[in-house]
């Protein structure tokens, strides 16, 4: 049974970047292109891992995050985030708000990241 | 008051917003900079990968060149990026009781991917008993250990480990980064603090870096009242020592 990512990442182009490369190394993946977007996705297909960007329009990623943290059916899923903020503010922020990990997408290519996620769902 | 001294003020005032503006405009640039970097990047990789079909030797050795040159840009961003947060760091200090051990476990929460994809295992040993707590400012104690950990992932090879401790001594805590990395040579000890000092054995290692790591990293050990010292093997690695006064219960 495939592993199911979500990626909440409003740049369709990355957005589908990502998603070529995650099927290709073997996980289900659905997107978001918003908060909202995510959110209701969630309500009703809970996926084992989150990709999450930052900056989405109107709900940020920490929005998202924290909501994905208070609901009982996502309190537990591991999330990435992926975003190419850098500043120390925003990476405590993430953390504190109960992110898994926080990767700035520059920093990283898709076959690292893919890696990641697979050592955090082992 | 005398008018001088109110117009200078102003002026002064002036000048921090300008700075500060200009600090914002960096830290933008570089956002979105690097949105578009990313994209080439995973794009790059993904053909050297051989994710749409395989390549004939030179389009290999091409699309390699255009991804190195991606990563350059990306590193030269990241540098630019740390340049103008060390002029920020430099500024304005507002010390307070600063849990240290709280401080490092973020610190070593920021680098545990870098870590991961270098192959390199970064193991923080904590204190098993809770330790004092020092009087600092959190944020630029955090560019302290940000850059100690930085350069001892940097200056690793595959399968290095760097381990972060800290321990409560009579008057102080100590805290050390220690890495199984390159070492620093002899000649070089003297001016490794030194602004814009690189080492050859580190531009070997890495060709981009504004060798203002070390030395911002001096500068707020001292302004917290602490000291920074190191020892180091060339080919065994090396151990940098941060000690701050600790909080004593009069």
């Amino acid at each position: 049974m495939n592993k199911k990512i979500l990626i909440v990442e409003d740049d369709s182009f990355l957005q589908g970047l990502a998603s070529t490369k995650l099927e290709k190394e073997g996980f289900t993946v659905t997107a978001a292109s918003s908060g909202d977007d995510a959110l209701k996705l969630l309500k009703t297909d809970v996926p084992d891992c989150i990709l999450l960007d930052l900056i989405l329009p109107g709900m940020d990623g920490f929005e998202v995050l924290r909501n994905v943290r208070e609901a009982g059916a996502t309190r537990a899923v591991p999330v990435i985030v992926f975003s190419n903020l850098s500043e120390d503010t925003d990476i405590k922020h993430a953390k504190d708000l109960g992110a898994t990990d926080y990767m700035i997408k520059s920093n990283f290519t898709l076959d690292e990241l893919a890696d990641r996620i697979k050592e955090l769902l082992k | 008051m005398n008018p001088e001294i109110t117009r200078l003020e102003e002026e002064n005032t002036k000048l921090k917003e300008q700075n500060a503006m200009k600090g914002d405009l960096i830290s933008i640039t570089a956002h979105q900079l690097r949105t578009s970097l990313s994209a080439m990047k995973w794009i790059l990789k993904m053909f050297l990968d051989g994710d749409f079909g395989t390549l004939t030797s030179e389009q290999q050795n091409f699309i390699q060149k255009a991804f190195d040159s991606d990563e350059r840009m990306i590193r030269l961003v990241n540098e630019m990026l740390s340049i103008n947060h060390s002029e920020e760091t430099l500024n304005t200090v507002h010390p307070i009781p600063t849990d240290i051990v709280k401080l490092l476990d973020e610190v070593y929460f920021d680098f545990t991917g870098e870590s991961f994809k270098k192959g390199i295992e970064l193991i923080f040993l904590k204190p098993t008993s809770p330790i004092a707590s020092v009087t600092v400012d959190p944020e630029k104690m955090r560019v302290v250990f940000q850059n100690l950990i930085e350069n001892a992932i940097k200056y690793s090879n595959k399968g290095g480990r760097v381990f972060i401790n800290a321990t409560e001594k009579e008057d102080s805590i100590e805290i050390s980064v220690r890495d199984t990395g390159i070492g620093i040579a002899n000649e070089d000890k003297e001016n490794i603090f030194g602004k814009f000092f690189r080492t050859e054995n580190a531009k070997k290692q890495d060709s981009i870096g504004s060798g203002l790591g070390l030395f911002t990293t001096k500068k707020i050990v001292e302004t917290s009242h602490g000291k920074i010292w190191f020892e180091s093997t060339v080919g065994e690695g090396t151990t940098f020592y941060v000690e701050l006064p600790k909080i004593t219960n009069a």
